[in-house]
């Protein structure tokens, strides 16, 4: 038997095989330059119109909406008081969370909402108790959120009563640590933090959680551990807000 | 010769239970169902899948089921479609040792040892995750290993715990040659 005759034996032999391996390799490939959008969108087909007990969340979310609203209005005519120009949100959508995060070096959440409803990729997340994260990627029925706790997320933040500022990085855990700019923060346990006015991904004075303990020895500068007000890992429902440019910060 | 070639092809009711159960395995990673969290982890249900699949089969078949799996997994996490850190390393290699394994004949062919190599790949793929963040640098090395402590023993010790469920009906599908 030549050489030639065993490859060519050898070739009948697994040419399903080295095809079928080649095909879905190929076709793994594909689907992940796409972000597995189809898959994506096949999931939030079969969990269908899953809606939680609406009785309770619609009432909590209309109350807070209209006290959003309120707070709006309020706002807008000090502004015009002031000759504040601000672009407001464009767009708020609520929606359910649908999935977590499909990987366990991950911090995210999978929601019911997409491009269909207008969502882009940046979109800041909030639920009840204030920021929790921010838009991923969107395919038409659902939107992939990084969570605040994720380490790769990091917001601008500034402690609400001493303006002092920072950057929150996620750690993994479910728990988030302040790294402050300055060497000598004014900073105590107990104190509220809110997004910057500097955060160029976040609109600013989002409510984000409260100073737990402060690492003072922390290098280059302190550190401090916050409680976020949002139980981030038992979220059922979030707000969608669709924010667009950054808002001039002080316009004459 | 053609007669030969069809019969040695596996029923398009087979492959299609195949795939399928391919996609259940990834469908399952963002359900948390009472019951399958152990500290905010799941199960890594596509690992499962791949030991089921490379327990009676060559290292290649293995190797090529893990790569798939961790291609598709690393398309639904990682964000704006990057390539790194990739399951598909972790999975790939749990899939050929698997196979590797059996070769040994050390190892009996029932849920329980299934459970005891599901526990170890799991640890081993998730070591290759952490050594993955560790050459990419994005975080801090302390914080990858403390990581990788804890989510190695929560997913191995899940993983392995729901091992048997995914195995059993798996191998019925996949009746010995």
């Amino acid at each position: 038997m030549t050489r030639f005759e065993l490859l060519r034996r050898w070739w009948q032999r697994y040419t399903s095989q080295i095809l079928g391996g080649v095909g879905v390799v190929a076709l793994a490939v594909y689907l992940q330059t796409t972000q597995a959008w189809v898959l994506r969108e096949l999931y939030r087909g079969l969990q269908g119109g899953r809606v939680p007990d609406t009785r309770l969340t619609d009432s909590r979310l209309q109350e807070l909406e209209t006290q959003v609203q309120e707070l709006q209005i309020q706002n807008r005519q000090l502004q015009q008081l002031l000759n504040y120009q601000q672009k407001m949100p464009l767009a708020t959508v609520a929606t359910t969370v649908v999935g977590r995060s499909a990987g366990h070096w991950w911090h995210q959440i999978w929601v019911g909402e997409g491009s269909a409803k207008g969502i882009t990729p940046g979109s800041v997340v909030l639920a009840p108790g204030g920021l929790v994260g921010r838009v991923l990627d969107v395919t038409p029925h659902t939107s992939r959120v990084l969570l605040v706790t994720d380490p790769s997320s990091k917001v601008g933040v500034m402690v609400n009563r001493s303006r002092a500022m920072g950057i929150l990085v996620g750690q993994g855990t479910g728990q988030t640590v302040l790294e402050f700019f300055d060497k000598n923060p004014d900073v105590k346990p107990g104190d509220r933090i809110v997004t910057s006015p500097f955060s160029t991904i976040f609109p600013a004075g989002i409510a984000v959680g409260q100073i737990e303990s402060i690492d003072w020895r922390a290098m280059p500068a302190p550190q401090a551990t916050v409680q976020l007000y949002a139980p981030v890992e038992r979220l059922e429902w979030v707000l969608l807000h669709s924010y667009g440019a950054k808002p001039a910060l002080l316009a004459p | 010769m053609v007669r030969n070639r069809l019969s040695s092809l596996p029923s398009l009711g087979g492959v299609l239970a195949t795939v399928l159960s391919a996609l259940a395995s990834l469908a399952l990673l963002p359900l948390r169902l009472p019951g399958m969290e152990l500290a905010g982890i799941a199960p890594d249900w596509p690992l499962i899948w791949v030991v089921a699949w490379s327990v009676k089969r060559t290292a290649w078949q293995g190797l090529i089921a893990g790569v798939t799996l961790g291609i598709l997994q690393d398309a639904l996490v990682n964000p704006g479609g990057g390539w790194w850190p990739s399951h598909a390393l972790g999975l790939g290699v749990a899939g050929a040792l698997t196979a590797l394994l059996q070769k040994d004949r050390l190892i009996q062919e029932d849920f329980i040892s299934v459970a005891l190599i599901v526990f170890a790949m799991a640890a081993i793929s998730e070591t290759l995750m952490a050594l993955q963040w560790s050459v990419l640098g994005h975080r801090p090395l302390g914080q990858i290993w403390l990581d990788h402590q804890r989510l190695t023993l929560a997913s191995a010790i899940l993983s392995s715990l729901w091992a048997p469920l995914v195995y059993v009906p798996l191998s019925r599908l996949w009746p010995e040659d």
